[in-house]
């Protein structure tokens, strides 16, 4: 019975659609009722539009208002300026006008991000009255603009027709954003809203990601406005209002940013508020005003957040029937699949390992030299680690590697290609990939979905492909997950594959960066301290992980505190000092190394450490319990 | 020389919203996108004190500048605190924004939605001064204006509050940890804002009029002037203020009525584009 829901879920919604579009038609619902059905229909359309934006790209762009005008004014000046009154006309050539818009507006606002954006965009809603009558001769200034009566195919898109193409028209667009958000394209934006740093090692360039957000969200926009246009068959500027802009960043936040379906219950809210309740006009600005509050303080993830949390409860008590989890599902196909399960107990597929070399690399942060002179070279099938006290330089040196630093001075170079200097993500584009101290890990997402993100790149599947569900689609993404899941299996950590990411321990965060690291297969893995806070079992895991890495001819560079994982795993070791490196050799040689001694485990000269064979008490107290 | 002296007026006002700004964003790492409804708030203040209770102009401006404290500390507590500690770096743009529209609301619904006149006290005929005309309250908002910012410029820079407040601004934890009132100071640097604020009230009032909607451009300006002048700076945000004035003014004189706007807006992408840390600003890199 489950699954035949589940089957048939998309057939279900048709139908719904459906119903809604016949309703008028045969007399369920009467004019002030689908009047009301078109308008919360357009209202939905501006603010899904903002959740693409906002809720999913996490870009605080709130001018949807302005693209709602750009839309509605260049459908009806087609109208009756050239007589083009084709619905279709007036669609493609809204959107048209909103991606350059949006181009242009988003350009230099997006290059900042944070408030500079959300006021460059809230400036653009209240340019509207003025660029209106500045182009009176187009808009018909502060008088309004009559618009002509749209047609399609000859027939004349009124009433019914008109209700109906409405509907068409915003079901269209809900598919395609379900279809879109609900990809690796909307995981995308979900790292991108969580973290830039993380979008750009995946090697995803962060400024086009942001712009593909803003102009895809400015497409409903347009859309809405000129269907807003042929339902009154007159605009003028008093609609495209501040006022407007807050209500639909409050139907946005009301019924859950973070979500594909929330802007249709945000939307009704709003507009069977204002219908509904005549003080809701003097009251307005206080009302959208307290909305925004408490969504902000209290319930951030609106309503769509409250049916999700009250749906997942009610499957707790057996109210409801339980979902298969994701890698149930996964696990389930696999198990019909000899071919799947083999390739998950072989291990690592063989990694093309490449040079990477530093070559007199500094960097000064102002008068501070974090980093001076220095020379290291890391080989494929070798793993590499620096280490050092606190502030020695070693996370600045990994920033510089992977592009989040530019190089004061020196030469960083990949098998003999130059790259100091270059963005993060052409470096990541590279195969070089890393892990963060603080494993970086966004929210609303699962685990599986996570890893697959590392895949993002280097297994691309198109927008069109995603928005169409073509089989290439399908096949790209059961792929990624396969292999997503394959890593977690070979890490032992698939049973968390159906878990939200952002709730495991800080442990298992550390191993599935692991996995979403070797996912994009790459070349060179730079490890920021991510032994630090693993108990012992994951230790194991890591550390054998880690070997397996270097055995299939990955390059690995490795930051870390725990001395004796290091010393077990490395086959070479740098020691940093101040921003200078001060001794670099074999395990042994660096035991051996006084210098080293005295520098990271503040011992002196005349305690005589050298007299003592086994690691300083620094290495031992850092090592696993059970070893003493 | 006229069309100086009311682009000076003008931007005056927005210096006063961008001072307002740095001030809490100086404290307390936090952008209030409501402080332009402060200021709002203490014109209508000024307007209740000077003509509703036909209070005395001292009088009044200590009421206004009081009530808009209170004000401003009721901000602080429903939208900005409970935020403090989470992750999510757009949730005190909602709460702001939602703590902009309530006061909007509820300036129209209190005092209706006509513009109200505030009488400032001062001499309504206007002067000739350096070969331009000047109402004396514009004069006074002026100067007035100056010197709060340059005190503040200088406050910032030396005093041990001005000091205190820029390292929890650039570093909570590690200002909590040298013994600075983190809290305390943020707090503080709202009810000061809007102490700012309502105590210039009046003479805004008496340029502007009161209304409702007041905040919406002034916002949006004295973020430009924030935009020209480099986040965090208060002699730029007072520079950036003045700027932003002048540019509207001769915008408007020479261009046309409907462009000042516009021609602002061409100005803030510009600066965006080309100096992000605004004109007095520095560079800073990424740190993961």
């Amino acid at each position: 019975m489950t699954a035949l829901i589940h089957r048939y879920r998309p057939l279900i919604a048709v139908l719904l659609v459906a119903l809604l579009m016949a309703a008028p038609g045969v007399g369920l619902i009467n004019a002030y009722w689908s009047r009301t059905v078109m308008l919360i229909a357009i209202l939905s359309l501006l603010v899904s539009g903002l959740n693409v934006v906002l809720g999913y790209a996490g870009e605080l762009a709130v001018g949807q208002v302005a693209l709602y005008a750009v839309g509605a004014y260049v459908a009806a000046y087609l109208g009756v300026e050239f007589g083009a009154t084709n619905v279709l006309l007036a669609l493609g050539a809204a959107t048209a006008a909103a991606v350059v818009v949006g181009l242009v507006t988003g350009i230099p606002g997006l290059r900042l991000g944070g408030w500079a954006l959300a006021m460059v965009t809230f400036f653009l809603v209240t340019l509207i009255p003025n660029l209106v009558d500045i182009l009176h001769s187009f808009t018909g200034g502060t008088l309004g603009l009559a618009a002509a009566v749209p047609t399609l195919f000859g027939l004349e898109i009124t009433g019914n027709r008109l209700y109906v193409l409405i509907l068409l028209v915003t079901a269209g667009w809900f598919a395609m954003a379900r279809n879109l958000l609900l990809s690796r394209h909307g995981d995308i934006f979900l790292v991108l809203r969580q973290s830039p740093i993380l979008a750009s090692v995946l090697g995803v360039s962060v400024y086009r990601l942001k712009l593909l957000a803003y102009v895809i969200g400015a497409i409903p926009a347009a859309l809405a406005g000129a269907l807003f246009a042929m339902i009154d068959g007159f605009i003028a500027p008093e609609t495209f209002t501040f006022a407007l802009a807050l209500s639909v960043l409050a139907a946005s936040v009301v019924g859950g940013s973070t979500s594909v379906y929330g802007a249709i219950a945000g939307a009704a809210v709003m507009q069977l508020g204002q219908q509904t309740f005549t003080q809701f006009q003097d009251w307005q600005l206080v009302i959208y005003g307290a909305f925004l509050l408490l969504a902000g303080v209290i319930f951030n993830r609106g309503l769509a957040g409250i049916a999700h949390d009250g749906l997942a409860a009610a499957r707790r008590r057996g109210w409801l029937p339980t979902l298969p989890s994701a890698s149930a599902t996964i696990t389930a196909r696999h198990g019909h699949d000899p071919a799947a399960g083999a390739s998950a107990s072989a291990g690592l597929d063989r990694l093309n390992g490449a040079v990477l070399r530093t070559e007199g690399l500094s960097k000064s942060f102002g008068g501070n030299k974090a980093l001076r002179d220095v020379s290291i070279e890391a080989h494929p099938g070798e793993v590499t680690a620096l280490i050092g006290p606190n502030g020695s330089g070693k996370t600045t040196l990994l920033n510089l590697i992977s592009g989040f630093y530019k190089p004061s001075g020196g030469s960083l170079v990949l098998d003999d290609e130059q790259i100091g200097g270059r963005p993060p993500y052409r470096i990541a584009r590279l195969g070089v990939t890393r892990t963060f101290q603080t494993p970086l890990i966004p929210k609303h997402m699962s685990t599986l979905a996570f890893v697959a993100t590392g895949r993002y790149v280097t297994h691309r599947v198109g927008i069109a492909a995603a928005v169409l569900r073509l089989p290439v689609f399908r096949r790209g993404y059961a792929a990624d997950n396969a292999e997503a899941l394959r890593l977690l299996r070979w890490l032992g950590i698939e049973d968390v594959a159906g878990r939200p990411v952002d709730s495991l321990a800080l442990g298992t965060r550390r191993l599935v960066e692991v996995a979403r690291a070797l996912a994009s297969g790459p070349r060179v893995f730079l490890f920021d301290e991510v032994g630090s806070g693993l108990d012992e079992s994951d230790l194991v895991v890591l550390e054998r992980a880690i070997e397996k890495i270097r055995q299939a001819g990955g390059t690995v560079i490795l930051v870390e505190h725990n001395f004796p994982l290091v010393l077990k795993l490395a086959d070479r070791i740098h020691v940093l000092s101040q921003g200078a490196l001060i001794a670099s050799g074999t395990s042994a040689e660096i035991q051996a190394d006084r210098r080293v001694l005295a520098e990271y485990t503040g011992a002196t000269d005349h305690e005589s450490p050298a007299e003592n064979p086994e690691p300083e008490p620094a290495g031992r107290s850092a090592a696993p319990k059970g070893a003493q | 020389m006229t069309t100086v002296w009311a682009g000076l007026a003008t931007g005056a006002i927005y210096s006063l919203i961008a001072i307002g700004y740095n001030v809490v964003l100086l404290a307390s790492g936090t952008f209030n996108f409501a402080h332009a409804q402060l200021l709002m708030v203490g014109t209508f203040l000024a307007y209740a004190g000077a003509v509703t209770f036909g209070l005395p102009v001292v009088v009044t401006v200590l009421f206004a500048a009081a009530g808009v404290g209170v004000v401003a500390l009721l901000e602080e507590r429903i939208a900005i605190r409970p935020l403090l500690g989470r992750s999510d770096a757009h949730g005190a743009l909602i709460t702001t924004v939602g703590a902009a529209t309530i006061l909007d609301g509820l300036a129209a619904a209190i005092w209706g939605r006509q513009p109200l006149t505030v009488p400032s006290g001062l001499p309504d005929r206007p002067l000739e001064l350096l070969g331009g005309t000047v109402r004396p309250v514009d004069l006074v908002l002026i100067a007035l204006t100056l010197l709060l910012g340059v005190g503040l410029h200088l406050w910032s820079r030396y005093s041990l509050l001005g000091l205190a407040s820029l390292a929890s601004a650039e570093d909570r934890q590690a200002a909590s940890a040298r013994g600075i009132n983190v809290r305390l100071l943020g707090v503080g640097a709202f009810v000061l804002a809007g102490v700012i604020a309502g105590a210039f009230g009046l003479l805004v009032g008496a340029r502007t009029y009161a209304t409702f909607d007041l905040g919406h451009a002034l916002s949006l300006f004295g973020f430009v002037a924030i935009a020209i002048g480099g986040s965090g700076s208060q002699l730029g945000g007072l520079i950036g203020g003045f700027a932003t004035g002048l540019i509207y003014a001769f915008a408007a004189r020479y261009i046309g009525a409907a462009y000042p706007q516009l021609v602002i807006f061409g100005v803030f992408l510009l600066i965006l584009f080309l100096r992000p840390r605004g004109l007095f600003g520095s560079a800073l890199e990424r740190r993961v």
